[in-house]
């Protein structure tokens, strides 16, 4: 494959895959907040919060996707691995690495909408729990946050900014 | 070069299509239940406190029973009262209690919504026995009609019927057509009858239960085995306290428990099955109640109710995401609605509000 492809998937599968993810688990979460709030209007506060946790996993894919872009120089200049020779087809591999890391870690996102639809029931039942449903989802948060931090690590010694 | 992205590729695939697989799997499994669960939770928390249950028991008239329920989920439902008598109340929370199965068949996943309507062929039964006992009995059978139950119409129709034949016509067509057949030709007695319905729900509850899959299936099945396993302790209690032979209590078994209950059947008194059963996983909650299980068996057969609502509890804590959350709820507001009921009745009769605490039970 030519390092242009290599490179548009990475940028790709990280925005996309983790995007995708975090519409599920928004859903999953979201549907759990309109039965709380078709019961109380009350709890939307709590609801909306707990909600839209799972989303933070698309914003990591949307970094990775500029960084992924910047690094390979398709924001801000010429595109530098034009030329199909060993260093930048490994280069542009780097960065389809990247970006498949975030992809994937990013899938996160789904059992933290059903952690926080669940947390969502937990609260209009006890709104004490508040707080430990927000810890409960934002555990499922560390792995996401965990594929960036690989993502950052391969993008700057690996490519370069 | 080539033989590496090959490898690459294929990789690649494999990992896309496990992912997709167990995304597929997992939104499967939990995203239906994500909205009814979290708004039956919502729901939970408007069942009625004990300190709401220690108010309701101090209201003295049926008037203000009603108006102590009106900032509660039984407004709209008492909203329709044509006067303040038991009977119209009952008929008001018969009403609340069919609206709360319609809103689990309404919210439910299709996959397993069905159960529902199984769980509330229980009230059909129960109607079916009421009226055609009431009848054998020469009483006004309406009486004993509870408003809830899909065969509702057909209950009624047979509650109003001139002969015992008119209902087998009515019943026609029904699963309980054949047992009220052998019931008119004197092959089986009034109890016998009302075992076979109860034989006839149990054992569709039971196939239902086992027709399901993965964690549905454990906890559908654990809910209709509890379910047997309580009216067949009930049964044998009763039985042994009316000094039936082991034969006799044989015929009034439904099958499908997890318990053997052929110990307890075969020993002479009531003292002798308790102390069988407290062998069995019921002991504690037998043991819980034992002194007063002499004086009124019904102790024991709500204690055995609870320890299904404990049980019930327990999987929905380990299956958030799960049909245990409106089994429980179910649960829970049938047992609401039977302590208001009781309540109405108690008020209605002019008992004291310590005195209705006392009957009522729980009240804390």
């Amino acid at each position: 494959m030519d390092p242009i492809v290599y490179v548009s998937l990475g940028a790709a599968l990280a925005a996309g895959l983790a995007g995708a993810a975090s519409s599920f688990g928004v859903g999953v979460a979201g549907a759990a907040a309109a039965g709380v709030v078709a019961e109380d209007e009350k709890n939307f506060k709590n609801a909306l919060i707990l909600e839209g946790l799972p989303m933070t996993q698309s914003i990591y894919g949307l970094i990775t996707l500029f960084l992924i872009l910047l690094s390979a120089g398709i924001i801000g200049g010429g595109f530098r691995f034009a030329q199909p020779t060993t260093e930048n087809l490994v280069k542009s591999a780097i960065l389809f690495g990247a970006g498949l890391t975030v992809g994937l870690t990013g899938f996160s996102a789904i059992p933290q909408g059903v952690i926080a639809g669940a947390g969502i029931g937990a609260v209009a039942k006890n709104p004490k729990t508040f707080t430990q449903g927000i810890i409960f989802a934002a555990m499922a948060e560390t792995m996401a946050i965990f594929g960036l931090v690989g993502a950052l690590i391969m993008i700057a010694t690996g490519v370069g900014l | 070069m080539e033989a590496v992205v090959a490898i690459l590729d294929t990789t690649l695939a494999v990992i896309f299509t496990w992912v997709a697989y167990k995304t597929g799997a997992y939104l499967y499994k939990y995203t239906p239940y994500s909205y009814p669960n979290a708004r039956i939770r919502a729901m939970e928390a408007k069942l009625l406190s004990g300190q709401k249950f220690n108010e309701l028991a101090e209201s003295r008239t049926l008037q203000n029973f009603v108006v102590n329920l009106e900032d509660t989920e039984y407004k709209d439902y008492l909203a329709e009262l044509k006067s303040y008598s038991v009977e119209e109340i009952e008929r008001a929370l018969e009403g609340a209690m069919a609206g709360t199965y319609r809103l689990m068949y309404k919210i439910l996943p299709k996959r397993s919504r069905d159960f529902f309507g199984i769980l509330l062929e229980e009230w059909d039964v129960r109607n079916i026995a009421s009226v055609v006992k009431a009848k054998l009995a020469n009483e006004p059978a309406s009486d004993y009609v509870v408003e809830l139950g899909k065969m509702l119409p057909i209950v009624k129709a047979m509650a109003e019927a001139k002969t015992m034949e008119e209902i087998l016509v009515i019943l026609e067509g029904t699963p309980y057509e054949e047992p009220y057949q052998k019931l008119l030709l004197g092959e089986i007695d009034a109890t016998s009858f009302e075992t076979e319905l109860y034989r006839i729900y149990h054992s569709k509850l039971l196939s239902y239960a086992l027709s399901r899959k993965g964690e549905e299936k454990l906890i559908l099945t654990e809910f209709v085995r509890l379910s047997i396993d309580r009216k067949n302790i009930s049964t044998i209690l009763r039985a042994k306290t009316a000094g039936m032979s082991a034969d006799e209590i044989q015929t009034f078994l439904i099958p499908g428990g997890t318990v053997n209950l052929e110990p307890a059947i075969h020993v002479d008194s009531l003292d002798m099955a308790l102390a069988e059963l407290d062998s069995t996983k019921y002991g504690p909650v037998i043991r819980s109640v034992r002194e007063e299980i002499e004086k009124d068996l019904s102790v024991l057969e709500r204690a055995l109710e609870d320890h299904i609502i404990e049980r019930v509890a327990e999987l929905d804590r380990f299956y958030p995401l799960s049909i245990a959350t409106p089994l429980l709820y179910i649960l829970k507001k049938e047992r609401e609605v039977r302590k208001l009921r009781a309540m109405a009745k108690l008020i209605g009769d002019g008992l004291n509000p310590e005195e209705i605490k006392h009957v009522v039970g729980e009240v804390e």
